[in-house]
């Protein structure tokens, strides 16, 4: 009980004021303490082991950043460094030219504005209906719940490629009937129901060249990698203790109100992820707005590397590694608005993650 | 009237119980809702479509629509028989694709230990990491893709590292470090050392397609409770050993649901040498019929391949909660 008064190692403990405490003991002199602490193996493989992570992690973030700095020199390059054998990374005719006729031959500002329309849209609806359709797969228990949960991971299997004739066909003369159309082509049938039924004219049902197409897609979960994302959020509120809505159920909240009150908020860190997800993958997607922007009046982003601009074409031998980098260039102006909002938003990314628990 | 309201509470306590079951089964329906109704009316009628058309052959009238005429498995048989380079790309794409699936898992798996490790400059590395996954997608990679086509074509005399060949940082890496003489003194079989090789060549693809996967396993490590670490420490369990017994166990689930990620993603990502060639299909005249039994092929062998490799690995899975 009475330890201190009677072990007279025991260091002393004065009261110095009311809230504090002076102790007193004897101390083991700094060369003995530097010996143990430093001069052991344990200390030394913790040493080396820092010094291999260290240089392991900034090795692969040199390989991950090397090509895209390399862009970023070869962007400011002139013509004649494209000839010149001593230039590797810095420039020595340093020039803006390429910005500059990206920029404007190519209507950079047009596509940021049609992309940027595009993917906030998207990415909107698509964490919206994801969020919904993963709370609807994770927490009801309703008949079929496993089989179009399969369906869902079907979607996220499917190249998309395989669809890619068919969407479209699909989306330029579009029908609400299109599941009944479907089998009655293969009894020779080619026309559209919705149109012969209502008598709409065929160019109102031709949805190419609009956002509905993606639109439609988004509204349903079923655009890019949307299936990836119903996953993460059936994943999430798996984790979410079902305490939480049966109190809210218990005190009159109807199963949408709680949904709307409790579990959105509840889940923003996981929405923003998936956002972030949906928005820079709808910003640098190719494969929707080739498909159905077919017009070339519509600027959307591949369109600024798919074109060499008028001003820079000048057959010289420098010519074809010149485009390689206008291409380049492209490349780093589509992307430049996304490392803005990415270098904002990382920290909601890995924490929306972290928090997911996507445990299979 | 009073005793009534004595019994009712037992008596209503139980239907009010069924139907909220009831209520809250239907309330599922409403909440899937939007994607069932978009998947009939607009998904299932084009995966059908697809399906079909992939059956028929397609003949372009003068007007400009064209007609379809079905002729059962030919397209199949024409891709599979009659198409010389489809075969030995689909054969060569997978076996690439397999040898790639296990260097992506078990690398993200050590970056994502690395990374969770606490150090400086942390968060500065996950977000370095993080990058690929938003910049090397869809018009970056298709850049980058004809640009290192065209590097290849024309010998690139002059010394302008234009980022073109993403990996030639990595490949640079790999001669300077002369790994192929390292491992070839090393007496373990040329075929192991062809393997690491390929590995390191391609470093960059291979950084660049584990973004996602090591954001699953870093979620993973840290909802291991620490407590376990704890008492391991204080059994004296090593680091090695911790890891082993520990968080490999933990972790599997996570080994699972990233294999069927990356399977899935490597397979239909665009950059791949099988979905190349069935674009360049597609692209010629009357191949778009062929172009569709292609992909329907591929799809049945990735089907195929999940399904073989989910069985293996969640053999081995280890769950701490059964529910």
């Amino acid at each position: 009980m009475n330890n201190q008064a009677t072990n007279p190692n025991a260091p002393k403990i004065t009261k110095e004021t009311k809230n504090k405490i002076r102790v007193e003991f004897e101390r083991t002199d700094a060369w003995t303490r530097f010996k143990l602490k430093y001069l052991t193996t344990k200390f030394l493989k913790q040493v080396l082991w820092v010094i291999f992570r260290l240089v392991l992690l900034v090795g692969i973030s040199f390989v991950i950043l090397s090509p895209l700095l390399s862009k970023i020199f070869s962007s400011f390059m002139g013509k004649e460094d494209f000839v010149d054998v001593t230039v590797k990374y810095i420039a020595k005719y340093p020039t803006l030219e390429m910005y500059r006729a990206l920029i404007t031959e190519n209507h950079y500002a047009q596509a940021v504005l049609n992309t940027a329309l595009l993917s906030v849209f998207c990415a909107l609806v698509q964490t919206f209906i994801c969020t919904l359709v993963g709370y609807g797969f994770a927490k009801f228990k309703f008949k079929f719940n496993k089989l179009l949960f399969f369906l869902v991971i079907f979607t996220m299997v499917i190249p998309q490629r395989t669809l890619k004739l068919s969407m479209f066909l699909n989306f330029k003369n579009f029908d609400f009937f299109a599941l009944i159309t479907a089998f009655l082509k293969m009894f020779g049938y080619e026309g559209n129901l919705t149109q012969s039924i209502f008598g709409i004219n065929a160019n109102t049902l031709n949805l190419l060249n609009t956002f509905w197409p993606v639109a439609i897609l988004s509204l349903g979960g079923l655009a890019f990698k949307n299936g990836l994302y119903i996953f993460m959020m059936r994943q999430y509120f798996k984790g979410v203790p079902d305490e939480l809505e049966e109190s809210a159920y218990l005190d009159g909240s109807g199963v949408f109100r709680t949904f709307m009150t409790i579990i959105i908020p509840l889940s923003v860190p996981m929405m923003i992820t998936i956002f972030l997800f949906a928005f820079s993958w709808q910003w640098t997607d190719m494969f929707y707005t080739e498909l159905f922007f077919t017009k070339s009046s519509i600027t959307m982003m591949p369109d600024i590397v798919k074109v060499i601009p008028k001003s820079l074409i000048d057959p010289y031998p420098g010519q074809s590694m010149r485009e390689a980098a206008i291409k380049n260039t492209g490349t780093l102006l589509i992307i430049a608005p996304l490392v803005v909002i990415y270098l904002f938003c990382q920290r909601y990314l890995i924490a929306g993650i972290e928090r997911s628990g996507i445990v299979g | 009237m009073n005793r009534q309201a004595q019994l009712s509470p037992n008596l209503s306590k139980r239907r009010g119980g069924a139907s909220l079951d009831k209520r809250k089964a239907r309330a599922g329906w409403w909440f899937i809702m939007p994607f069932l109704l978009v998947f009939l009316l607009v998904y299932l009628p084009i995966v059908i479509d697809s399906i079909w058309v992939s059956l028929c052959e397609l003949k372009i009238l003068q007007g400009g629509g064209f007609k379809t005429n079905f002729v059962g498995l030919q397209n199949y048989r024409d891709a599979l028989f009659s198409d010389a380079n489809f075969v030995k790309t689909l054969t060569t794409g997978l076996k690439q694709l397999v040898l790639d699936i296990p260097a992506i898992v078990i690398f993200s798996l050590f970056m994502a230990v690395l990374l969770n490790q606490k150090m400086m400059g942390r968060a500065v590395f996950r977000a370095i990491f993080f990058i690929p996954v938003i910049i090397s997608t869809g018009i970056v990679a298709y850049v980058d893709q004809s640009n290192a086509m065209l590097s290849h074509m024309v010998d690139s005399s002059s010394g302008i590292d234009t980022g073109t060949g993403a990996e030639s940082a990595s490949e640079a890496m790999a001669n300077a470090a002369s790994l192929d003489w390292l491992f070839g003194n090393m007496k373990i079989g040329s075929e192991l050392t062809e393997y690491v090789m390929g590995i390191i060549r391609d470093v960059y693809s291979i950084i660049s397609r584990s973004g996602v996967q090591m954001l699953i396993f870093l979620a993973g490590l840290q909802s291991i409770s620490p407590a376990i670490y704890e008492s391991c420490s204080i059994d004296g369990a090593a680091a090695w050993e911790t890891f082993w017994k520990i968080t490999f166990p933990m972790i599997s689930p996570m080994i699972l649901v990233n294999t069927v990620y990356t399977v899935i993603d490597s397979f239909t990502s665009s950059t791949n040498s099988v979905m190349r060639y069935i674009d360049t299909i597609y692209e010629k005249v009357g191949g778009n019929v062929t172009s569709s039994a292609m992909s329907w092929l591929y799809f049945l062998i990735v089907l195929a391949l999940i399904g073989i490799v989910g069985g293996i690995v969640s053999s081995f899975i280890f769950y701490q909660r059964r529910d």
